[in-house]
């Protein structure tokens, strides 16, 4: 969760009149993901676990139904094997009543986020809740690429809290904006991907980052290598078409990244300690089956990466330049 | 009128139906083992998916029999544009720079698909492979820097096959391409 959210989600369903109640669990999730830093063996370890919470839930409540907000985009991702998300269980032929102990009810199924909204405003939903920016299920989980651990969730909610305060404020804000955390493990990109960069902007290089993260290339899941191109300080918008380079030059990258600030060199001391790299994401979309990065000004985002980089556990931080397809929304 | 869209495991299938209901016509998946005996239609559309036609037709379901035989008006988006390539003798490759995302269409002729689009408009595309001509009875309607063959038309025949997808939000002209696509359906 972030910062603050559960009591948001509180005050937002209050307002609403819907009984609720709130469950702290966070250490069954985080049990559930020790040890594990595959993308899919997360989601997977999510979900079960998820829903086996929610079917005690549902138990102790005396109830037999459960109505989730799964939408379109769920099911078409994960039966096309681009990634699991934890809400479609049916469509992969899961039988909720034998597994968890309710029957399903998904009444949004054929919506796409983009009519859910408009549904919502005829509906009288509140704005703040039907302009609501998306948040995945699994939430910040995602979003830690690799392992979960405590320490790097609480700088993620950190960085978290500081990108969205800023990228809110701009006009027109983007439809979703986020950070993203992976260890700051570097590997430099070689000569041949240098040469194509330098041939565009001069000075510029490139390395690679030791997290994987998930994308979609020609209807498949890629789950591939991020790039990072430092050595320039140019306006993002003017760099939307460096991603199609990078990637036709080596086909595993889903993700080319923007290195925005980086005090690695100034890190430098005799015991080098593992710390943490930080990516902002913001992407215009319609219904987030293909999405656009927002062109956010290299001000605010240097603004971002100051505010970030108070926390010294975060070494660099970055802007993420890549559209849907290659890559995907979410990191994982 | 109705137009169903055959599933073919794509990623925007979907989409496809969701843009068709907003241009106000009928429609909704149909599986791949439809016969066209089965199809009371208008007009047609295949959809993308992640499937290699060089990898079999047999995964492919009844399509291959639909582009052959059907008298109605067929569009084949991504994948399906590919497979009604190679079922009318042209070939397909691995393309020499896949796309993913943005790229730029050129019309070399507009026939009816393309009427009142510009001669050159910004398309997302998503695929590995690609249409060679190589003999196939199809005309070459459009190309882009990085592919040949971005959409076909089949010699006297109201088959069309568009490489990329008209089907997405951040296609701008996509929906007007896919209304040119319905006039034709309409009889």
């Amino acid at each position: 969760m972030r910062e603050g959210e559960v009591e948001e989600v509180r005050t937002m369903l209050t307002s609403l009149g819907l009984p609720f109640k709130v469950l702290t669990v966070e250490d069954r999730f985080l049990r559930a993901l020790e040890g594990k830093t595959d993308a899919e063996s997360k989601r997977l370890a999510f979900r079960d676990t998820f829903y086996t919470i929610l079917g005690e839930a549902v138990k102790g409540e005396g109830c037999e139904i459960l109505i989730q907000g799964t939408i379109a985009p769920d099911w078409i991702e994960t039966s096309g094997g681009i990634k699991t998300q934890h809400n479609v269980l049916e469509q992969l032929g899961v039988n909720t009543m034998s597994s968890f102990g309710f029957k399903l009810l998904e009444p949004l199924l054929d919506l796409y986020k983009d009519q859910v909204r408009a549904l919502a405003r005829y509906l009288g939903v509140e704005i703040t809740s039907s302009n609501r920016q998306p948040f995945p299920g699994p939430g910040l989980l995602v979003r830690c690429i690799g392992t979960v651990k405590e320490d790097k969730l609480d700088v993620l909610k950190k960085a978290t809290f500081i990108v969205e305060d800023h990228l809110r404020q701009i006009a027109p804000p983007p439809q979703q904006y986020l950070a993203a955390i992976v260890e700051d493990d570097r590997t430099p990109a070689g000569r041949g991907i240098d040469k194509i960069l330098s041939k565009v902007h001069d000075g510029a290089s490139a390395y690679y980052l030791a997290g994987r993260a998930t994308g979609v290339k020609g209807d498949d899941r890629a789950y591939g290598k991020m790039i990072v191109v430092s050595g320039i300080e140019e306006e993002p918008k003017d760099l939307f078409e460096m991603p199609e380079k990078v990637v036709h030059a080596d086909r595993e990258i889903v993700r080319v990244l923007y290195s925005i600030s980086d005090n690695s060199a100034k890190s430098t001391r005799k015991k080098r300690i593992k710390r943490y790299f930080v990516i902002v994401r913001a992407v215009d979309t319609r219904d987030f089956m293909t999405a656009k990065p927002s062109a956010v000004s290299l001000q605010v985002l240097q603004e971002i990466a100051k505010g970030v980089l108070k926390d010294k556990r975060v070494v660099a931080v970055a802007y993420d330049l890549t559209s849907k397809p290659p890559a995907t929304v979410e990191f994982e | 009128m109705y137009i169903p869209v055959v599933f073919m495991g794509g990623q925007y299938n979907h989409l496809i139906v969701r843009a068709l209901k907003e241009l106000g016509v009928s429609s909704r998946l149909i599986p791949q083992s439809t016969s066209l005996e089965e199809l009371k239609v208008d007009g047609l559309i295949m959809g993308g998916g992640p499937h290699s036609v060089n990898d079999g037709l047999n995964k492919l379901g009844r399509t291959p029999e639909i582009i052959e035989r059907c008298t109605f008006p067929l569009l084949g988006i991504c994948l399906s544009h590919q497979l009604i390539g190679k079922v009318m003798g042209g070939e397909v490759v691995k393309g020499r720079q896949p796309e993913y995302g943005r790229t730029l269409v050129k019309v070399l002729e507009t026939d009816d698909i393309f009427l009142g689009i510009d001669r050159e408009f910004v398309a997302w595309a998503s695929h590995n492979d690609e249409v060679r001509k190589n003999g196939g009875r199809f005309t070459i309607l459009a190309n882009s820097e990085y592919c040949d063959v971005e959409a076909l038309k089949v010699d006297k025949r109201p088959i069309y096959g568009l490489q990329f997808h008209v089907e997405v939000a951040d296609t701008p002209r996509g929906k007007d391409i896919l209304k040119n696509f319905t006039k034709l359906c309409k009889n």
